[in-house]
C-alpha cells in the first residue's frame, strides 16, 4: 500500500482548516484501499487536539523534538522529509498554507523530486497522478502530471470538501526526529499576533469586502457589520489598502491574498482585474455597486445595482432578523 | 555586502493569456514586465547596498527576451547582472528552475539572496525556498521588513494573521513581500546605462546541466494541458430599492445558495 503523509497544522486546540480538508480527503484514499494515510503533527498538543485528530485520522505521528515547538522552514522540512524517506512515503500533502507553501518546497528537494503547489483538484488514482493548479492569478489552470516520487503537493484551503468521516479512531504514536538543532538556522525571536482569533481570509468560508466605493475608512464599519452578522471576515481592494483605510493582511488579489470562500461579497468594487484574481475561485460571489457597468458584475451570481451604503445595513439587519427568527 | 537578486520577466498582469492548440499552449501577449514581487526585491538590495555598501547582481533565467527584465534591473540600480539563457528551462518545473538557479548561485560569492516571494505567471512560490535547499541555506519567506548588521538579519516574515520576527546569520536567501518598501522608479541616467550595458549569458551547459534535462519528458512535474476557469454563469441582478433587492438576497443567499 502506498503511503500517504498528511502535513498537519494545528493553532491552540484547534486543527487548521485546510489540514482537517486535506485529513478528509486522505480518508477518502485509505477507504480505497490503496493507501495507508498517516497524519504528522509538530510541537505541543493539548488531549483535546489530540482527540479531535484521531477522530479524522486513521493514524496520527507527533513530532515531539523541542526544536519543532516553533516552527523554522528547515527544522519542519528535516523532520518531514526524514521521516517520508524513512517510511518510503509515496505522496506527502500539506495546505498551500503560508507555513505550508514556505517549507515543503525544501522538503521536495530534500527528497530528490518535484512539487505542485496550491491545487485545487487532483486526480490521485491517475497514473501518474494528476493535478490541477491555477496559474496567472486564475486567468487559467494547468493540468500537472507528477510522474517523480514521491509526490508533494500543497492544497489551496476550500479546495477539498469537508467531509469529516464517522467511527474513526485513530492510534497516536510520538516520535523523535532528533539532531535537528544543528539544522535550524533561523530564530525567531518573536511573533507579533496581528488579527487575534479571526478566521484568516485565506481559509474564510464567507467574506465580506469593501472597496473604493467605501469613500472612507470609517464606512467599514458597515462591512465589518454584515461580516459580523453571518460570521465572516473582511476583505479590501488594493486601492484601499493603499489608501491604509484597511491593514495590508486584508488585501485580496494579485499582490495581496487569494481566497476561495464559499460565499464573497463585495461592495464598492469596481472589479480591477488584480482584485478579481485574488477572487475569482469564490464559490457563490454577490456584487452590491452602483454602477450597473462595474466589471466585478461580470464575475458574479448575483448583482445588487444600487447605494451600498442603504445595501449593507439592509442585509446585515435583514440576516440579524433571520436568525433570531432560528 | 554582496546581494543576489534573482528576477524573473514574466507577462504583464493585464496581458491577455489564451488557451491555444486544444490546451496544449498558451497565447500570451507580448507585454511583458519585471515580476512584481522581483522589484520589491531590487529595491531592498538597493537599499542595504546604500546603507552598508557592496554591490547588487541581478540574475535571470529566461529566453532572450528576459534580458529585459534585466536592463530595468540595471536602470534601476543593480551594478551587474547576467541571463541563463534557455527556452526549455525557463519552461520548465520548479525543480529544473532551482535547480540551475543554484548552480549559478554556486559561482558566486554572496551574503544574501532577494527575489519576490512568487512569480506572477507560474504562481509557484516555490524556487526560492528551493534554490536555498539546493545550497545548504536558510531562507526567510514572505519578508516585509529586514535589517541587516553584524553579519546577521533580522527579518519581518508576514505569516498568515501573524508577523515573525526572525534573526538569521548570513547567507541567507529571503524573498519579498509587499509592504517591504516602494520600487523607486528608474532615473534617465540609469536607463542610458542599461541600454549601452553588455549582459553576459550563461548557457545551461555552462553549470553542468543539459537541455534534455528540462524537456517535459524527463521533468518531475510536466503540464499536460491548460484548462479555463470553471466559467460563472450570467450574473442575476436582484431587482428593487435598496432594501427589497437587500432583504431577496439574504433569502436567496440562505435558502437557496444555502451559504449563511
Amino acid at each position: 500500500m502506498d503511503k500517504v503523509l498528511v502535513f498537519v497544522e494545528t493553532k491552540g486546540d484547534e486543527p487548521r482548516k485546510a489540514s482537517l480538508e486535506l485529513l478528509c480527503e486522505a480518508e477518502k484514499l485509505a477507504a480505497s484501499g490503496r493507501f495507508s494515510v498517516e497524519a504528522v503533527c509538530f510541537g505541543t498538543m493539548s488531549d483535546a487536539l489530540r482527540e479531535k485528530l484521531l477522530a479524522s485520522a486513521r493514524k496520527l505521528i507527533r513530532f515531539n523534538d523541542p526544536e519543532l515547538a516553533v516552527y523554522s522552514p528547515e527544522g519542519y522540512a528535516r523532520a518531514l522529509a526524514g521521516y517520508a524517506a524513512e517510511t518510503g512515503a509515496r505522496m506527502i500533502v500539506a495546505g498551500a498554507t503560508g507555513t505550508g507553501r514556505d517549507f515543503l518546497p525544501r522538503v521536495a528537494i530534500m527528497l530528490g523530486t518535484g512539487m505542485v503547489s496550491d491545487v485545487t483538484g487532483a486526480n490521485w488514482f491517475d497514473e501518474p497522478m494528476t493535478f490541477v493548479r491555477p496559474m496567472f492569478g486564475g486567468k487559467v489552470f494547468a493540468e500537472v502530471a507528477f510522474p517523480a516520487s514521491p509526490v508533494v503537493v500543497t492544497a489551496r484551503p476550500n479546495s477539498f470538501a469537508m467531509d469529516i468521516p464517522e467511527g474513526i479512531k485513530g492510534e497516536y504514536e510520538e516520535r523523535t526526529a532528533g539532531s535537528l538543532a544543528g539544522a535550524i538556522h533561523t530564530r525567531v525571536v518573536r511573533v507579533e499576533e496581528t488579527k487575534g482569533d479571526a478566521v484568516d481570509l485565506t481559509e474564510a468560508d464567507l467574506i465580506v469586502a469593501g472597496g473604493r466605493g467605501l469613500k472612507a475608512t470609517e464606512n467599514f464599519k458597515l462591512v465589518e457589520e454584515l461580516a459580523a452578522a453571518i460570521g465572516g471576515t473582511v476583505g479590501a481592494t488594493r486601492s484601499v489598502v493603499d489608501a491604509k483605510w484597511r491593514d495590508q493582511a486584508d488585501q485580496i488579489g494579485k499582490s495581496g491574498k487569494t481566497v476561495s470562500p464559499k460565499l464573497y461579497i463585495g461592495a464598492g468594487i469596481s472589479g480591477a482585474i488584480h482584485h478579481i484574481m485574488g477572487m475569482d475561485t469564490s464559490k457563490v460571489v454577490l456584487a452590491v455597486n452602483r454602477d450597473p457597468n462595474a466589471i466585478i458584475f461580470n464575475y458574479a451570481n448575483y448583482g445588487i445595482v444600487g447605494d451600498l451604503f442603504e445595501v449593507l445595513p439592509a442585509m446585515t439587519e435583514e440576516i440579524r432578523k433571520r436568525k433570531e427568527r432560528g | 555586502m554582496n546581494i543576489l537578486v534573482l528576477v524573473k520577466q514574466v507577462p504583464d498582469p493585464e496581458a491577455l493569456i489564451e488557451i491555444a492548440a486544444s490546451g496544449k499552449d498558451l497565447n500570451v501577449e507580448p507585454k511583458f514586465a519585471v515580476n512584481l514581487f522581483d522589484e520589491f526585491a531590487l529595491e531592498e538590495a538597493l537599499r542595504i547596498r546604500e546603507k552598508h555598501g557592496g554591490t547588487v547582481k541581478a540574475i535571470s533565467l529566461g529566453g532572450p527576451k528576459a534580458i529585459e527584465a534585466l536592463r530595468t534591473a540595471i536602470a534601476m540600480g543593480a551594478d551587474e547582472a547576467v541571463l541563463i539563457e534557455d527556452e526549455a528551462f525557463a519552461a520548465g518545473d520548479g525543480y529544473n528552475t532551482a535547480l540551475a538557479l543554484s548552480r549559478v548561485l554556486k559561482k558566486e560569492t554572496f551574503d544574501i539572496v532577494l527575489t519576490g516571494r512568487q512569480a506572477i505567471d507560474a504562481d509557484r512560490g516555490e524556487v526560492p525556498q528551493m534554490v536555498a535547499q539546493f545550497l545548504g541555506l536558510p531562507h526567510v519567506g514572505v519578508v516585509v521588513k529586514l535589517d541587516i548588521s553584524d553579519g546577521k538579519a533580522v527579518a519581518e516574515s508576514s505569516l498568515e494573521g501573524a508577523k515573525e520576527i526572525v534573526e538569521v546569520a548570513l547567507p541567507a536567501v529571503f524573498t519579498a513581500q509587499k509592504g517591504l518598501n516602494e520600487p523607486r522608479v528608474p532615473l534617465i541616467t540609469g536607463v542610458m546605462k542599461a541600454m549601452k550595458v553588455q549582459i553576459p549569458r550563461i548557457a545551461v551547459e555552462d553549470l553542468g546541466l543539459t537541455k534534455d534535462m528540462a524537456a517535459p519528458e524527463n521533468s518531475k512535474t510536466r503540464i499536460v494541458r491548460y484548462l479555463p476557469p470553471k466559467k460563472r454563469p450570467a450574473v442575476q441582478i436582484i431587482p428593487g430599492e435598496a432594501r427589497e433587492a437587500a432583504a431577496e438576497a439574504v433569502r436567496i443567499l440562505i435558502d437557496v445558495e444555502r451559504v449563511i
